[in-house]
């Protein structure tokens, strides 16, 4: 260590070599990973879609309002944790899923349910109604993020997208309240999770032993 | 030596010069074996850690690595395979994904048709009859007059399989899965139909244009 | 002011770097306090989600951007380069150069620190994990980064002694390697991002980059130079020092895969981050019988060293441990990885600053720290409050762990379950606070008496250090 500029080239090196082998070599594996084309449907024949604008806008109010502090948004196999079995998804997220996204929040804690599917759960999908309510009063731990909506006065007839609440949450007669541009634009995102596609990539791998069942039968 | 006495919280006195420590240190680092070739017994218990955790590290490598395989996510994927054996897709799930993009706007997720305009499934002649029929309408499609399940119908049905005037372009294979899915919903009997049976109906008949039910009836 | 000319344990180094070093000091336990109070708002909202929750400074992905960005770039790189570039001096045997420059970037750094701070509250926050400040500051980030670390590199490449020792080693590490990484996850991230899931991947090459290559190095720096200095001993099998050193750098930041076990990512991701955490194994080994010297003897500043050096070996043991998927697959997405994190980074990373800081301030201002009671107050807050902070948000990560590999057991059963420990964790980061406040206090007060011309009368006195013994060989 007493060369200097050996030194340096050694260290320099030992960090490339980590770059090299983590983000180089897994960039050129899926770096230019395609969608998935499916010609025989008809509605989307390419998977995943391209995420609307609002959606990739709204991808970026999730990532600064830290959503990913609580949510994650990654499916992981059957035998892999109770993902599938809260009904999170009907398969492991994978690669190609996240093409599209502008600030992928894969997340690292799970404090709230997953969200990658949250489009896409039968029976029981949120519409954008649920969700801007969810967002106005908070559920359980979920906290309310009022600082997302406007209360104003009616002014003629009242907003299409005023929220509709009922009881206490309600606001007083004469004034309504109304989602803004970030909220909009954070529910478009989250209506745009979903991951009701097939890849070849996210199919089980074949259980160990078939043959038991053929004995039982 | 120096060991330090009773030290006041507020100062950490120092034991030794910032040269000598550098000098004693560097003097470790230039040592060798002794003249009888001995090591000490530490730094060779610490090569054999080492040396251990690197095996270990090359067989869990070996074993979960997939290969190294972008398309390998379960790291149990056998490895000598080089892929993911995939289970083979369900016919079923498949057909019942086919159906809600492709069939339910007009036969309902219920099966039932429109009364008066869709003819029904759930419980049709047509789909629980004979293979070489309900294939050929669904993959050719069907026009003019059609008698199910005792009422007229007489909207057409539009070609569906790879053939000319398609909308939908669907493979033999998703063909098979979806009339498989039909013929066991709702309660109908109908038993699978294979991805054979249907591209052979479709070397057979090659470009042949939509179906009338007459022409459907005297196939058996 | 002055020492006594004979006394060779204050040197042109100290009285030179004083100012510079202290004004980074002062900045870095600035920066620990501010995020102690964020870190206590976060862990009220863990039980308490509707505390603060109207605001929309404090959303609770907010609070826990800002503590994990003041206590990295705030304390972490400030306090860090201070013991860095202090140990580079004072090992280089040669008074620091380009100080000037230092003090302009400690200042723009501070200022950046403050702006990205500022942007993560008002909304331009990143979402990527330790690197959230909106990319507007991070360029200037990088020069003032510069401007302070050529001082580290000056000392080291002009040092009067041919030989060197692993603290300078690891000291020059990090200030060399930070830009790099610090540059590379940036661009990859947000001027030319990666697409898709890779940019998971390379947001965790960063995160274990600047733990593995950054923080720790400097941690050990400042414990490399402690340890022998205070026991007067040379290091025991020091000769295996190097190849410790090495298998950090070269395996570090391959651990980048850690967190993204089982998730959306090839599975040789995943396992090539498990393999290195087991091969670091080797590391933590090594630092640990080099440094052991430290347990069990000496003062409060070696006393903190010790602990930061059992938590930052023991944060190595799990971080292997639970790399395995069959541990990962309960401690993955639960409060164990905070734990971790809180373990590596108080526990290893500041406990070991904590001691140098102790050991190096009386030599900076000349004189002994003003008062003995908050130096012990301190130590002892901060020793019980990682220790009940770890605890409690292990065993909560655990409960967490468990209860979601369930299907049946719903997210509110699993909050009321963990709410004794996330309660007992908000009790810690309150002690943790008060601790560090005692710092703060204690470090004005004496960087005040540094300033006075009149030597104080309850001063004590610098012994003149002996000549280290040479290894019996």
């Amino acid at each position: 260590m007493r060369n200097a500029p050996l030194f340096f080239l050694g260290l320099f090196v030992a960090l490339t070599l980590s770059w090299a082998g983590t983000v180089l070599f897994a960039d050129h594996q899926l770096g230019a990973l395609a969608p998935y084309i499916d010609d025989s449907d008809p509605v989307n024949p390419s998977y995943p879609p391209q995420q609307p604008g609002i959606a990739a806008r709204g991808q970026l109010v999730y990532a600064d309002l830290g959503c990913a502090s609580c949510h994650t948004q990654a499916v992981r196999r059957p035998d892999f944790g109770s993902d599938q079995a809260r009904g999170w998804g009907d398969r492991q997220s994978v690669a190609r899923d996240y093409i599209y996204q502008t600030r992928v929040q894969l997340g690292a804690e799970r404090l709230g349910p997953d969200l990658t599917n949250l489009a896409g759960r039968k029976p029981s999908a949120l519409d954008a109604s649920n969700l801007m309510k969810l967002l106005y009063a908070g559920q359980g731990a979920m906290p309310a993020y009022k600082f997302l909506f406007d209360e104003r006065a009616i002014v003629g007839e009242p907003a299409d997208s005023r929220l509709m609440l009922v009881g206490r949450l309600a606001p007083a007669a004469g004034r309504e309240i109304v989602p803004t541009e970030r909220a909009r634009s954070l529910v478009a995102f989250l209506l745009s999770l979903n991951n009701t596609f097939e890849y070849p990539e996210a199919r089980p791998v074949a259980p160990e032993a078939p043959k038991k069942e053929e004995g039982k039968k | 030596m120096n060991a330090p006495s009773q030290s006041d919280p507020r100062l950490e006195q120092a034991a030794v010069t910032d040269e000598s420590l550098l000098a004693a240190h560097e003097k470790v680092l230039g040592r060798r074996p002794d003249d009888q070739g001995h090591y000490r017994l530490l730094p060779l218990n610490l090569l054999f850690v080492f040396a251990g955790l690197i095996f270990f590290s090359g067989t869990y490598l070996n074993l979960y690595s997939g290969h190294f395989n972008p398309a390998i996510y379960n790291e149990h994927a056998k490895p000598h395979t080089g892929a993911a054996e995939a289970v083979a897709v369900d016919p079923v799930a498949l057909g019942k994904k086919i159906f809600t993009g492709t069939c339910q706007t007009c036969h309902q997720i219920t099966g039932l048709g429109l009364p008066g305009a869709i003819p029904p499934l759930a419980g049709s002649e047509w789909v629980m009859g004979p293979e070489e029929r309900v294939i050929r309408a669904v993959m050719y499609g069907v026009q003019g007059a059609i008698k199910v399940k005792g009422a007229d119908f007489s909207s057409a049905m539009p070609p569906n399989g790879k053939v000319p005037g398609s909308g939908f372009n669907l493979s033999d294979d998703k063909i098979a899965a979806v009339l498989t899915y039909v013929r066991q919903e709702w309660g109908n009997t109908g038993g699978p139909i294979t991805t054979e049976q249907v591209a052979a109906i479709h070397a057979k008949e090659g470009e042949h244009k939509q179906w009338t039910s007459e022409e459907l009836l005297k196939i058996q | 002011m002055s020492p006594a000319p004979a006394n060779a344990e204050v040197t042109a180094v100290d009285t030179t770097g004083r100012w510079p070093l202290l004004l980074l000091l002062v900045s870095a336990i600035k920066w620990l306090v501010l995020s102690g109070v964020l870190a206590l708002i976060a862990s009220i909202q863990l039980i308490q989600p509707s505390f603060l929750a109207d605001c929309v400074v404090f959303t609770h992905g907010r609070t826990v951007a800002l503590t994990e960005t003041a206590f990295i770039y705030g304390w972490g790189a400030n306090a860090g380069l201070a013991i860095a570039l202090w140990v580079l001096g004072r090992l280089g045997g040669a008074p620091l150069r380009a100080l000037n420059w230092a003090v302009v970037g400690t200042i723009f750094w501070n200022l950046s620190v403050l702006l990205g701070l500022v942007g993560i509250a008002t909304g331009d926050a990143t979402g990527v994990g330790l690197l959230q400040m909106p990319r507007y500051v991070q360029p200037v980030m990088l020069v003032a980064y510069g401007a302070i670390g050529v001082a580290g590199v000056l000392a080291w490449l002009g040092r009067r002694h041919e030989c060197t020792f692993a603290a300078q080693w690891y000291a020059v590490a990090a200030l060399f390697l930070f830009p790099w990484i610090f540059s590379a996850a940036q661009v990859t991230l947000f001027w030319l991002p990666v697409r898709g899931v890779l940019q998971a991947v390379a947001g965790g090459w960063f995160a274990q980059g600047a733990w593995t290559l950054w923080l720790a190095p400097l941690g050990l720096a400042g414990a490399y130079f402690v340890v022998p200095k205070v026991t007067g001993r040379t290091l025991p099998s020091y000769d295996f020092a190097p190849h410790a050193f090495w298998c950090l750098l070269v395996l570090g930041a391959v651990t980048g895969g850690r967190h993204l076990i089982g998730g959306p990512v090839p599975a040789w991701i995943a396992s090539l981050a498990i393999v290195a955490c087991s091969l670091l194994l080797f590391h933590y080994f090594v630092v640990f019988i080099n440094l052991r010297g430290a347990f069990g003897a000496g003062g409060t500043a070696l006393k903190l060293v010790a602990f930061g050096l059992g938590a930052y070996v023991l944060g190595g043991l799990v971080d292997a441990i639970t790399a395995f998927r069959g541990v990962a697959l309960v401690t993955q997405f639960t409060h164990v990885d905070t734990a971790q994190e809180q373990l590596a980074l108080y526990g290893g990373f500041s406990m070991m600053i904590f001691g140098a800081i102790y050991y190096a301030v009386p030599r900076l201002t000349g004189q002994s720290w003003a008062s003995a009671a908050l130096v012990r107050g301190h130590a002892m807050l901060a020793m019980l409050g990682v220790t009940a902070l770890v605890v409690s948000l292990t065993v909560a990560g655990w409960i967490q762990g468990h209860e979601l590999l369930d299907a049946k057991v719903t997210f509110a059963d699993i909050a009321s379950h963990t709410r004794f420990w996330l309660l007992l964790a908000v009790a810690a980061q309150a002690v943790l606070l008060l601790g560090n406040l005692l710092l703060l206090v204690n470090f004005c007060w004496s960087a005040c008496r540094a300033c006075c011309p009149a030597e104080p009368a309850d001063s004590v006195a610098f012994r003149q250090p002996a000549a280290m013994e040479a290894p019996a060989s």
